[in-house]
């Protein structure tokens, strides 16, 4: 009933989309799986209306159509579930459920018409919500249903679940699935984005593979493949890891130590250990807390139990400015953007943000000259493209932004980093020049904390890999840098069984 | 709660004044000039709805209070005319306000801070240093009369509160405006325009304001260019007070309306007790800022707690 064929989507620097397809057919629940960063998210968006592909066609009905807005998906009958909640909280159930298209009667909205629509929507489900309660007044897993109603209304036939279980209860997933099965069963498509493939197998019919933007696995029955097929699919055997000349084994007492750490962000009984000259990899789906344990260790969320130890001392860390002055600690940000530049200032005064108490003459005068030498240091040492280190951060490209981010602490002289998904939106050539620069500094002595969703960078740089899911760490594998062995252990981990 | 403190507070004015306040001459006046703080509480509750703000309430308000007055007086205009003229020229300067907002992606608060100073400078080369009061007393008479001793002007002010409230509850624009200062990406990907939604909050905020722009040529024995000049403080409290969220998708237009009746308290009593204007100031300023520390501690706690 829906096909996308050949579907291409370019973003700066990344191809999302290169070649995906899929088809969906009425009556049955359909898989769509791939690893982070596969184009699962893209894809969606498409479908949705959100964005426009590059090239490809999207067929409904054997017609092919345009869609320009999510409204006009709405319109072809197609109904999302995004990941992101989409609920308006001040309003009803019923009007969140309604809000597409909300029914008028002269020239007011049709209370009791979207009462009652609410009310056939959710009896079709089989869900008991009272659709005069305001959406902030219910639980999570209830208000996961209000949006596949929402999804429903105006005759969808075709249902996307974006990652639909995520936040809800194995109880709560129960009841969702037998919605959605449901559903199939009166002749709707579905189609069922996860990383849990323990729902997929319970649920889906078919299955698709995305990789690298790319369909690996065209709608086949999901009957006919095996767990670690899907697996091997989803990870593929193609990718050589860069190898790197061999860096002395790091013997030196660990520098940064978390010993069962809670958070209040969610995590529990989290420890790991950095040693000088290391880099240790923290991987793990989006969303499974990575980025929150480093902003808890840098005291930008309340830890609530357990001990950080650096240079073998309990400390307690309270913001970023004493993890920098007082521990030399770093935190390159995975959002350079918004977090770790200032896009409209000078590249040289990027990088001296950190150093300024340093160099600060007696009456807090902080001489260009000075700043200048800094600066054009760590520019040539990372090898930072730049027509003048008057540049403006914003107009330099990703890679080299991301360089000046980096530089900006190593010219504050840290010891300890922690790198957060270094290479996102970086070209392929730039990606590999950075790995060298990570691996560099690991070789120099630098402690080094790898938050990455790319498993092959993973693979290239970390000596050991730390799996997190849900806030805990599930598994260390010491790394060999063989990309098939390494990159399907951790793919087992990932999605291993309930512990 | 609101509703205590106003009845509260106006009762405390009566007992400070000797009863001098619980006269009909005094209430008349009371209602005369509730209507201001009432409607430019509204116009700035309408684009705090979907998250904007709106800083020219008081320049926009003062420029067409004048022209309306300078259209009358100077041109000849019929009232009724120049009555619609105005509320054109409101709504067209708040859609225009709003296209500028979405298609330049400029903050609104710089955009409003530019056509406030644009319409301040509008408004002082229209009437200069002078008073315009020559204009029609059909008008000058519908600000002063009233039912059963309630000026009419109060009662068209409610019935635009009436016609607020009901457009933020029943109408499906209103309501498409309240889910887009909610959560913008919600509202897009459930197919609602945000751009519409920002565009529509400035038309009607500058349509508002038209209205309190007639109120005033109306009530006042003429106009000239310090009108407007103290509306923008006061357009904010009453929101605020009122329960409004700076960041966007809410409408409390009955607690606006109360709020607004605060203020103007706090204003008769300077007048009644011949204290400095700039008291008004420090009041009604304190009160916005304690009130905006509450709410938002009230909601730290809440959501502490829930976690």
């Amino acid at each position: 009933m829906i096909v996308a064929d050949q579907l291409v989507k370019v973003f700066p620097g990344v191809r999302a989309l290169d070649g995906a397809s899929l088809r969906l057919e009425a009556g049955s629940v359909h898989a769509l799986l791939g690893e982070n960063g596969a184009g699962k998210s893209t894809l969606i968006k498409i479908l949705t209306g959100v964005q426009r592909p590059d090239q490809g066609r999207l067929l409904i009905g054997g017609e092919a159509v345009t869609l320009r807005s999510p409204t006009e998906a709405a319109q072809a009958g197609i109904g999302a579930v995004h990941q992101e909640r989409n609920l308006i909280p001040a309003f009803s159930v019923a009007e969140n459920i309604a809000l597409q298209r909300l029914p008028i009667r002269r020239g007011l909205v049709d209370r009791a018409h979207m009462r009652a629509e609410a009310r056939r929507i959710l009896g079709l489900l089989d869900v008991d919500l009272d659709p005069d309660v305001r959406v902030d007044r219910l639980s999570v897993a209830q208000r996961q249903l209000v949006e596949i109603a929402k999804a429903l209304y105006g005759e969808s036939r075709v249902l996307l679940l974006d990652e639909p279980t995520a936040s809800v209860s194995p109880a709560e997933a129960e009841l969702l699935f037998t919605v959605v099965r449901k559903l199939a069963d009166s002749g709707a498509g579905v189609l069922f984005v996860s990383h849990k493939l323990e729902e997929v197998f319970a649920i889906c019919d078919t299955v698709t593979v995305l990789r690298d933007g790319r369909t690996v696995l065209d709608a086949e029955p999901i009957a006919d493949h095996a767990r670690d097929d899907l697996i091997d699919l989803m990870v593929g055997r193609s990718r050589e890891a860069l190898s790197f000349p061999p860096r002395p084994p790091a013997t030196q007492p660990a520098v940064l130590e978390l010993d069962r750490i809670s958070t209040a962000a969610g995590h529990r009984e989290v420890s790991l250990s950095v040693r000088p000259g290391e880099i240790v990899g923290l991987y793990g789906l989006v969303g499974s807390g990575r980025s929150e344990l480093a902003k808890a260790l840098l005291g930008l969320e309340p830890i609530e139990s357990g001990s950080v130890r650096v240079r073998g001392k309990n400390v307690v860390i309270k913001d970023v400015r004493q993890a920098l002055a007082k521990h030399r600690i770093g935190y390159v940000t995975e959002n350079r953007k918004e977090e770790g530049l200032f896009l409209d200032q000078p590249v040289s005064r990027n990088i001296a943000v950190t150093v300024w108490g340093r160099i600060a003459g007696a009456l807090g005068h902080v001489s260009p000259a000075r700043e200048g030498e800094l600066v054009s240091m760590w520019v040539d040492r990372l090898g930072i493209k730049l027509a003048s280190s008057r540049q403006l951060a914003g107009q330099l490209s990703g890679g080299n932004q991301q360089k000046v981010s980096l530089a900006k602490w190593l010219a504050a002289e840290t010891e300890i980093l922690i790198i957060d998904e270094p290479t996102v939106g970086i070209d392929v050539r730039t990606k590999g020049a950075f790995h060298e620069l990570i691996w560099g500094l690991a070789a120099d002595g630098m402690a080094i904390l790898l938050i990455t969703s790319d498993l092959a960078e993973m693979i290239t740089l970390a000596d050991r890999v730390l799996v997190m899911r849900d806030f805990r760490i599930r598994g260390e594998l010491d790394n060999d840098h063989h990309y098939d062995r390494t990159s399907q252990a951790v793919i087992r981990l990932i999605h291993s069984k309930e512990i | 709660m609101l509703i205590a403190i106003c009845v509260a507070g106006y009762l405390s004015l009566v007992v400070a004044s000797g009863g001098a306040f619980a006269s009909g001459n005094a209430v008349q006046t009371f209602f005369q000039f509730l209507p201001v703080p009432v409607l430019i509480g509204l116009a700035q509750m309408i684009a705090l709805s979907v998250g904007q703000l709106n800083l020219a309430v008081g320049a926009l308000g003062g420029f067409l209070a004048c022209a309306m007055g300078v259209l009358m007086a100077d041109l000849g205009v019929p009232a009724p005319a120049a009555i619609v003229i105005g509320l054109a020229l409101g709504a067209a300067v708040g859609a225009l306000t709003g296209a500028l907002v979405v298609f330049t992606r400029i903050n609104g608060f710089i955009v409003t801070l530019a056509t406030m100073t644009i319409l301040i400078g509008a408004q002082y080369r229209l009437v200069g240093t002078r008073t315009v009061s020559d204009y029609s007393p059909g008008l000058k008479e519908f600000g002063q009369a009233s039912v059963l001793n309630i000026p009419l002007v109060f009662l068209l002010a409610l019935g635009v509160a009436a016609l607020v409230a009901m457009f933020f509850r029943a109408a499906a624009p209103g309501r498409r405006m309240l889910a887009s200062g909610s959560n913008p990406l919600a509202a897009t990907l459930s197919g609602v325009s945000n751009d519409r939604s920002v565009i529509l909050a400035h038309t009607l905020s500058g349509l508002v304001v038209a209205i309190t722009a007639v109120v005033t040529v109306a009530v006042s024995p003429g106009v000239n260019r310090s009108i407007g000049g103290d509306w923008l403080l006061p357009s904010f409290a009453a929101p605020i007070i009122g329960g409004a969220v700076l960041t966007g998708g809410t409408a409390v237009v009955l607690g606006t309306v109360l709020a607004a009746f605060i203020v103007r308290l706090v204003d008769s009593a300077r007048a009644e007790f011949s204290l400095q204007p700039s008291w008004v100031n420090f009041v009604v300023g304190a009160v916005v800022l304690g009130t905006v520390v509450l709410t938002r501690a009230r909601e730290t706690r809440r959501s502490g707690g829930s976690s």
